[in-house]
Formats: C-alpha cells, sequence, structure tokens
C-alpha cells in the first residue's frame, strides 16, 4: 500500500552495467508486470526493490521513505520466489508465522491471520504439513500466503508461475489477478512470459538490456508499440516484420513486390527510405486476390481449433497469419493476404523506433 | 537392464569388487580384533607366536586397569576435554562455515585447513611456551583450547557443504522476512543442516577423542586424558600388552557408541522441498 518511485536508478555487478539509468513510478494499488527476454535486468530490479542487492546510483522511494541502504529485513515488503523457497524444517502454518514473529506480533493476531490467509488460498487443510509433503502449486499458494499473513507496502513476484504445468498456471494467474483486486496491494511481478504479463498488468513495464523499452496498459504495449523490440516480444505468434522500400507512393519488399493498400504508410517513408512494416499474424486478413497485398505461398498449417496459423515466407522472411479455422488451409495452396486497415506498423531500420 | 549386469565382464568386476572390499574388511577389522582378543588373554599369550586364537578369556587386564590406574578419572578428563573442544569447535566453526557458505570468500576457512593439516608437533613449543606463562599448564582449558584447532577446521569442513546446499533463495526469504544475519542462521540454516551438525560433532568427537600429542605435553597427572594415560603402559623394558589391549579397547568404545546412537541423524534429506519438487 504505498507507490514506489525509481529515479536515475544504476545497478552493476562489478565491471557490468546491468541497469544504467531507470526511472519508473509506479502507483499505490496498481499492478505492474515487468517483462522482458533473459537478461533483461527485470530480476535485477525486482531484487533491487526488495533489497536484496544495493543500488549503485539514484534513488528508490517505498511511500514517502527513500530505501536506498535501508536492509531488506526493514523495508515492509514482501516478496515470492520463484522456487518459492519455503523453509523446508517449518509447517506451513509455521512458515505463515515466520515473518509475523520476527515482528513479535501477537500469537492471538499471528493465528488469525494464518488462518485468514490459509482460507483465502484454500491450503487450510496442510497448516500442519512440511513443504516437502505439498505438490507445486500448494507451495506456491504457500509461498503466496507467505506473502499475504503480512499485509506488506509491496508485494513483489519473481516469476512465480514458471514452475507450474501450463493448466495450473492459467489457474493460478487468474488467481492472483483477482487475489491484487482483492487485496489492493502495490505489486510488482516480473515475468518473461507476455501473456502473464498482458494478462494480469494494469501497467506493463517492457524491458531489454536494463532499458526501459515501453511503459504502458496491456493495450497500448500491443496497439501502440514504441519500438520493433516491443512489437515482437509483446503478442503471440509474434509480429511478422518485413524489410520495405519506399517511392513516396508505394511500398516495395526486398523481392520486388509492390503493396497496394498501404497507401497511407508509403508516404512515411522518405523516396528511396527503407522500413521495416510489421504486421501482426491476427491482422493478417484473408481478402479477394485483386486486393490482396501479399499471396501466401502456405509452407506448414498449425490449426489450433479456436483458429488456424498458417506459416509462409514473406520476402524471404518467416511469416505467420491467423486465420479463421474453417478456411481449412492446405500446405501447398497460395493465400491471398493484405494488413488489416490501421494495424500495420512501420519501423525505422536503424533504430527500431516506430515511424508514425 | 538385467541382461547387462549378467554379462560376463560384469560378473567378473562385481567378483573383483568383492575380493577388494574383503580384503579392506580384513585390514581394517584384523588389528581391532586383535586389539580385542588380546585384552582378554594373559599378557605372555599376546605376544604368542604363532597368534592363538582359542585361549582361556580372562578380565585381569580390566581389572588390573582400574585397580592399578585412575582409569575413571582419565575417562572424565578425556569426556570433559572432547565435548568441550567439540562444543567449542561446533561454536567457532557452525558460524563460520556459515559465513564462508553466505559470503563466498573461503581463504579463512582454507586457513583452517591448513592449520588442520600442519603437524602438531609445530604448535607444540609455542603453546608450551604460552600456556606456560599464563599458567595454563595442566588444566582443562589448555587442552580444549588446543583440541579446537582438531574439532573447528572438521566442523567447518564436513558443514560447509551442508550450508552451500541450501537454495540461496530461502536465506532471502528469512531476510524479507525480517531476519537479521544472525537470526537467520539460528532460525533457518543451522536447523537445516541437523544432519551435518551430527556428522561434524562424531568426527570431531572422535578426532578430539584420539589425540594424543597436546594432551601428552599440556596435561598433568590430574587432567591426562585416557589416549595419553594408556602410554603409560609401554615401559622403557618392557610393555604390558595386555593393559594397554584393554584399555584401547575401553578407549574405542565411546565414539562407536556414539556413532550408533546418532546414526538416524545421519540421513540427510532435510533440505528436499525447500524449492521446487
Amino acid at each position: 500500500m504505498a507507490p514506489i518511485r525509481m529515479q536515475d536508478l544504476v545497478k552493476k555487478y562489478g565491471d557490468l552495467t546491468v541497469i544504467p539509468s531507470l526511472d519508473l513510478d509506479i502507483a499505490d494499488h496498481e499492478f505492474v508486470v515487468l517483462v522482458g527476454p533473459s537478461g533483461c535486468g527485470k530480476s535485477t530490479l525486482l531484487r533491487v526493490l526488495a533489497g536484496l542487492e544495493n543500488i549503485d546510483g539514484g534513488d528508490l522511494y517505498i511511500g514517502e521513505r527513500r530505501v536506498n541502504g535501508v536492509p531488506a529485513a526493514q523495508r515492509d515488503v514482501a516478496m515470492v520466489f520463484q522456487d518459492y523457497a519455503l523453509y523446508p524444517h517449518m509447517t506451513v502454518r509455521q512458515n505463515m508465522s515466520f515473518a509475523l514473529e520476527m515482528r513479535n506480533m501477537d500469537k492471538k493476531e499471528i493465528a488469525t491471520r494464518v488462518e485468514r490467509a490459509a482460507k483465502l488460498l484454500h491450503i487450510d487443510p496442510f497448516l500442519d504439513r512440511r513443504p516437502k509433503a505439498l505438490s507445486g502449486g500448494q507451495r506456491q499458494r504457500v509461498a503466496m500466503g507467505r506473502a499475504i499473513v503480512r499485509d506488506p507496502q509491496v508485494f513483489l513476484f519473481d516469476e512465480p508461475l514458471s514452475n507450474l504445468d501450463a493448466k495450473l498456471r492459467a489457474q493460478v494467474r487468474a488467481e492472483i489477478k483477482a487475489l491484487s483486486q482483492q487485496l489492493r496491494t502495490t505489486m510488482v511481478f516480473v515475468t518473461h512470459d507476455q501473456i502473464e504479463a498482458m494478462t494480469m498488468a494494469d501497467r506493463i513495464v517492457v524491458m531489454k538490456s536494463g532499458i526501459i523499452q515501453q511503459v504502458g496498459t496491456p493495450e497500448e504495449v500491443y496497439e501502440t508499440p514504441a519500438n520493433q523490440f516491443v512489437a515482437s516480444f509483446i503478442g503471440s505468434p509474434s509480429m511478422n516484420f518485413v524489410p520495405v522500400t519506399g517511392n513516396g507512393q508505394l511500398l516495395t519488399t526486398s523481392d520486388g513486390r509492390t503493396l497496394p493498400g498501404l497507401r497511407e504508410f508509403a508516404q512515411r517513408v522518405p523516396a528511396e527510405g527503407s522500413a521495416i512494416l510489421g504486421v501482426r499474424p491476427e491482422h493478417l486478413a484473408v481478402v479477394p486476390e485483386d486486393e490482396a497485398a501479399f499471396l501466401a505461398n502456405i509452407d506448414l498449417v498449425e490449426p489450433l481449433g479456436s483458429d488456424t496459423l498458417v506459416h509462409f515466407k514473406l520476402a524471404g522472411n518467416d511469416a505467420i497469419a491467423r486465420v479463421e479455422p474453417d478456411r481449412r488451409p492446405r500446405p501447398g495452396e497460395v493465400m491471398p493476404l493484405a494488413p488489416v486497415p490501421g494495424k500495420a506498423h512501420l519501423f525505422d531500420p536503424a533504430s527500431g523506433a516506430i515511424i508514425r | 537392464m538385467s541382461s547387462l549386469a549378467t554379462r560376463p565382464s560384469d560378473r567378473l568386476v562385481t567378483i573383483i569388487d568383492v575380493v577388494l572390499l574383503v580384503c579392506a574388511g580384513i585390514a581394517v577389522l584384523a588389528p581391532v580384533a586383535w586389539m580385542v582378543l588380546s585384552s582378554f588373554k594373559q599378557s605372555y599369550e599376546v605376544t604368542a607366536y604363532p597368534p592363538t586364537i582359542f585361549f582361556e578369556p580372562t578380565l585381569d587386564n580390566y581389572r588390573s586397569l582400574s585397580e592399578t590406574t585412575p582409569f575413571l578419572q582419565f575417562g572424565l578428563n578425556s569426556l570433559i576435554v572432547t565435548i568441550g573442544s567439540t562444543l567449542l569447535g561446533l561454536i567457532l566453526g557452525a558460524p563460520a562455515a556459515f559465513v564462508v557458505s553466505w559470503t563466498r570468500v573461503t581463504w579463512p576457512a582454507i586457513v583452517t585447513l591448513l592449520a588442520r593439516m600442519a603437524p602438531g608437533t609445530l604448535f607444540l613449543l609455542p603453546w608450551y611456551v604460552m600456556f606456560r606463562q599464563v599458567d595454563m599448564i595442566g588444566t582443562y582449558w589448555a587442552l580444549i583450547l588446543t583440541h579446537a584447532v582438531i574439532t573447528m577446521p572438521i566442523v567447518i569442513w564436513v558443514l560447509l557443504p551442508f550450508f552451500d546446499n541450501i537454495p540461496r533463495s530461502v536465506f532471502e526469504a528469512a531476510q524479507v522476512d525480517g531476519c537479521s544475519p544472525l537470526r537467520i542462521f539460528w532460525k533457518i540454516a543451522l536447523p537445516l543442516v541437523a544432519s551435518g551438525l551430527a556428522v561434524s560433532s562424531i568426527l570431531a568427537f572422535v578426532f578430539s577423542w584420539n589425540y594424543f600429542l597436546f594432551a601428552l605435553v599440556l596435561s598433568n597427572s590430574d587432567t591426562k586424558t585416557l589416549i595419553a594415560a594408556s602410554f603409560n603402559f609401554i615401559g622403557e623394558g618392557s610393555t604390558n600388552w595386555g593393559g594397554l589391549m584393554a584399555a584401547a579397547t575401553l578407549i574405542a568404545l565411546p565414539p562407536l557408541i556414539l556413532a550408533v546412537i546418532v546414526q538416524r541423524w545421519l540421513i540427510s534429506g532435510l533440505t528436499l522441498g525447500a524449492v521446487k519438487g
């Protein structure tokens, strides 16, 4: 129940700068998801927030308090670890009580809080078991329960779902989201899974090499990515990219095909200039052949039930289109496709920044 | 799998294994058997050649132990020194091992190992002079302190892998939960290395119990340990082999009994379930 403010935050490991300079404000009660590929600094940032890592520059505030040198034990943050990090020699009840005992809380109050959190998470039947006797999903809940009982200012989650199987993951994902709405606590959630980010976040922070690429609501980062990296990272399957050149009137792919129907784009690319055209698989529509932007030679078909993924080559690049399953495309067939108007993006080939 | 195991070459390997194990067993157990058997023989029989296997057992050696020497007092001395130095080794070594594991700064542990590996005679003269100056020769403390040089490195090096095996995130969770480093050590780390503590205690006990040199020089007739006292059976002209063997048998008993009692602690696996299964 506190906002977080990071100002010009720097984190180094020896000579290696993991986070060069980072500014981020997280509002009170906000559910923020830090997302990015492995090594992008998202977990490091979370550990910095927890107080498990020192800061090498800048300032960090939790609430009104500057916590730069404050040890983890005194920050009033709770963290759910990727491997759960339960205390193996303690029962579930002891695991959940431990932090409260460290704060010399009244025994009755501890018992009440543990019971309440256990009910909330449906782990009350296991309170007297050791972690060893629990399944992965149950351990995950205990780890969350351990955080909840503390009623901390900030909740931190370090990829807590990555050790669960797919079905359980979807379930716990929904539960965490529901929990966040119930608890109204500031939550920071780290994941490399963009689906988790999209489904849970109030705001998503996309990171790469320790630098924030974009901060925005799930809709914003999906609809208006700030650059090619964000565009490729958010969305599954990933956005299709194809290098194009422009003459002020028409866009031409590297294999010489012109792309009609993208005139509004063509004007943004300077004559003889080049750009990267990006279109999401779900924004490629099957159209009559004379309106087609590309004729896709289908290489591979992946039926998903709800829709079908069609793999093809677009000017030598791998591309995917998401089409209705009723079309029953077959490999070897030719499918006329065009970007849905207003849903394609242009990126600068050098910087990757979006061209508006 | 079973068809592989019964291949002739594998069977040969199994046979060689068994033979080697039997040889090793004989090498280890023969002196022990000789010691125990000899303790029940008359002195002249001990040195008989060829050794007698069937003989009239006698308790004379044990009887004379208690009659001619303050054997119980020596035993008590040994217990005080051994338990004292084992405890001291644990008190110093367990936190040291935790810190070495936590910080990954290993040189202090290596220094203790070097001290352990150095010959005891290296320490003997300086210690003798030092303890003489503070008038501690012949005290239990002189023996307990010096035996900690034996016990502490054992504790550190036995516990180190146990601490290393605890997932770091468990300590970090404790930090976030509000634990000071001292509390993490006491409430989280120590309970999780309970089996390591048992193993290191036994080893420290055995090595301290059996250590001969320091007690020989730094004790007096009141504080002499069993192992140093048994040296008295070796005379200049003749050796009382029967008495020596009876003493040796009794000396060997406590570590043996201890190991049997704490055997159930020697199972590891307490850390299972800490993290993903």
